[in-house]
């Protein structure tokens, strides 16, 4: 031990604010890099309200999300749970004639249901998270095709399209209001609840939980029943904002969400939560996205550049919390060991034969032939 | 000596065919600590379980105070002040001591008819409890409980088991299995004041140096059955330990 004994070292200092520190760090970057590339263009006011408009259609649902996964749980079902939810919404608005008041809550409710579902699947029917959500993800997106066909369901009254888009002067935009409120709201539920201090007792240690008399079920029950609902919440911000919507809404809710929940620190192994972390990955995301943009790099980028980000932090949290780090000597320092050479040679033969493969294509290659 | 505290007479325990326990008596008297010793599958554990209600004998009786109870369920012998701290320690590691010692007990305060957790609250009569009933500081009662000792760990597990002002007999599953010198000796001295403030003690271990550090009475199990009580000061580790073997085997 060189250290002195007083003072524990920095990364052992820095461990209660790790998950906000990491994306706080990129966020950073980002602001640095875009300050730098293209100060005019991204740090426009209206360019600002755009990142934040983004931002909070994702906000209701990370928060949602930071409870299921803090309870080693995990949603993917949110996606089409706000597709389906957004058209049933739409057909009571459009086709029923239903008062858009009455509607919305209507499609949060029917969210919860759904999350209801998916929540009594995976305790009664001991359905593993995963599976579960992902098959009724297949069911809630199979129900809304099954409902919507192709059609396109559009213009919404003034509620729906102030709820997904509206402005208020001089100040932010009215989904950033709703964004932010839900994230205090859950900041307060998983702090200064017996719901929110169970779902971390529960993540962090199942056995215990259950033997302090903690009803496990229900709260798991409970934590897909808001992340249900808010998913639906998603749906109806969704609709508003594009005032439309369709069966194939909403594709990507799933990953993006879970990204946020998790660049923000909340751990996937269950028992650490931050809400404040899921809120800054959120922003993280959305800044990233928008900085893409701006810089005119195609679309299609964005999805390497999501992943990359999400491994990275990942990879963060888990060398900065790894609590015996003496003797291991850094990730490069396993290169040297009889198994860090088996893996070396491993990965160089799989390499080799990829690239014998391609050169032997190209030594028989004829003339192009373009597809159709 | 006075009457028992708690009295276990004649219990016997069967899964399915195998017999855990056969015919066994135990007396645990407050202001002392009893030690379980027996090898592997020597039954203590069964024993100790069927105490806090976590098992129900399959024959047999419990007595409490001379009264005869029945302990449908771990929550019912907590309630009638028999608690268990296990080796494990059943804490949420990612939470604060005073969530852990308060979980699934939580107390609370009411914030416009809605009731809040009292976070604050909690924290004070966690320190309080530390200090003035096991004489332990933490270092920090904000980190989370991973950041702890050894040591400390357990003592918020114990706790958790004696702010319940009704506690009077805890049982203590292999305290010191996995701690170092230092940190055994604290936990020994824990138990002594435990002891001092009326508890009956019931500790199960391995360590026959623990045992007779800390005991007053020793209770040695094998196969399932009592083999043999001895009163720790007119002991010694060669008899005990034959007792645990079997004489024949050790003779």
């Amino acid at each position: 031990m060189t250290s002195a004994t007083a003072k524990p070292p920095l990364t052992e200092r820095l461990e209660p604010y790790i998950a906000i520190i990491g994306p706080m760090v990129m966020i950073l970057a980002i602001l640095i890099f875009m300050g730098i590339a293209e100060p005019a263009r991204y740090f426009r006011a209206t360019n600002l309200n755009l990142i934040l408009l983004d931002a909070a259609l994702y906000m209701p649902m990370a928060m949602a999300m930071t409870f299921v996964i803090t309870l080693r749980g995990i949603d993917l079902s949110i996606g089409s749970i706000a597709a389906l939810s957004g058209i049933l919404m739409a057909f009571l608005i459009k086709q029923y004639g239903f008062s858009v008041y009455v509607a919305v809550p209507i499609a949060i409710m029917l969210g919860a249901l759904m999350g209801l579902l998916n929540g009594l699947i995976i305790t009664r029917f001991n359905v593993p998270d995963l599976i579960g959500t992902l098959a009724m993800d297949l069911v809630y997106r199979g129900f809304a095709l099954v409902l919507a066909k192709g059609l396109v369901l559009a213009r919404f009254p003034d509620f729906l399209t102030d709820m997904g888009r509206g402005q208020i002067p001089g100040f932010v935009p009215i989904p950033v209001l709703i964004g932010t409120a839900t994230m205090i709201a859950g900041y307060i539920l998983l702090t200064r609840t017996y719901f929110g201090r169970y779902t971390i007792a529960i993540g962090s240690n199942p056995e215990a939980a259950e033997l302090t008399g903690i009803a496990v079920n229900r709260h798991k029950v409970y934590a897909y029943v808001l992340c249900g609902a808010c998913a639906a919440l998603g749906g109806v911000m969704l609709t508003g904002k594009l005032n439309a919507i369709q069966a194939t809404s909403a594709p990507y809710f799933n990953l993006h969400v879970i990204a946020a929940v998790v660049v923000g620190g909340t751990s996937l192994f269950g028992g650490r939560a931050s809400m404040l972390g899921s809120f800054a990955g959120v922003l993280l995301l959305s800044m990233m996205i928008n900085a893409l943009v701006t810089l005119r790099i195609e679309f299609f980028w964005q999805s390497v550049a999501s992943g990359v980000v999400i491994v990275s932090s990942v990879a963060l949290y888990a060398w900065m919390q790894k609590k015996d780090r003496d003797g291991a000597g850094g990730w490069l320092a396993g290169l040297g060991t009889p198994d860090g050479q088996k893996m070396l040679r491993f990965s160089a033969a799989l390499l080799g034969i990829l690239i014998a493969l391609l050169a032997i294509g190209a030594m028989f290659a004829g003339s192009p032939n373009p597809s159709g | 000596m006075s009457d028992p505290l708690v009295k276990m007479r004649g219990i016997t325990k069967r899964f399915g065919g195998v017999t855990a326990l056969a015919n066994v008596d135990l007396a645990a008297y407050a202001g002392e600590v009893l030690a379980i010793v027996g090898d592997n599958g020597a039954g203590k554990s069964t024993l100790i379980k069927v105490l806090t209600g976590v098992y129900q004998p399959t024959e047999g009786e419990i007595f409490l105070d001379g009264q005869k109870v029945d302990f449908a369920s771990h929550a019912e012998a907590i309630e009638r002040g028999i608690d268990a701290v296990y080796q494990t320690l059943a804490l949420a590691d990612h939470l604060d001591p005073a969530a852990n010692m308060f979980l699934g007990n939580e107390l609370t305060k009411t914030v416009f008819g809605v009731p809040i957790l009292d976070n604050k609250r909690m924290r004070s009569e966690t320190e309080r409890v530390l200090m003035d009933r096991l004489g332990v500081t933490l270092k920090s009662l904000d980190a989370p409980t991973e950041s702890l000792s050894g040591g400390q760990r357990q003592a918020v597990a114990i706790a958790r088991a004696v702010y319940h002002e009704g506690l009077r007999v805890l049982v203590m599953d292999e305290p010191t299995a996995a701690l170092g010198p230092q940190e055994t000796a604290r936990t020994l001295k824990l138990i002594q004041t435990l002891k001092a403030q009326g508890l009956a003690v019931i500790l199960i271990s391995h360590s026959l140096d623990d045992v007779f550090e800390v005991s007053d009475r020793i209770h040695v199990q094998r196969r399932g059955q009592c083999v043999g009580r001895v009163v720790t000061a007119e002991s010694n580790t060669q008899e005990v330990l034959g007792l645990i073997v079997g004489a024949e085997e050790a003779a």
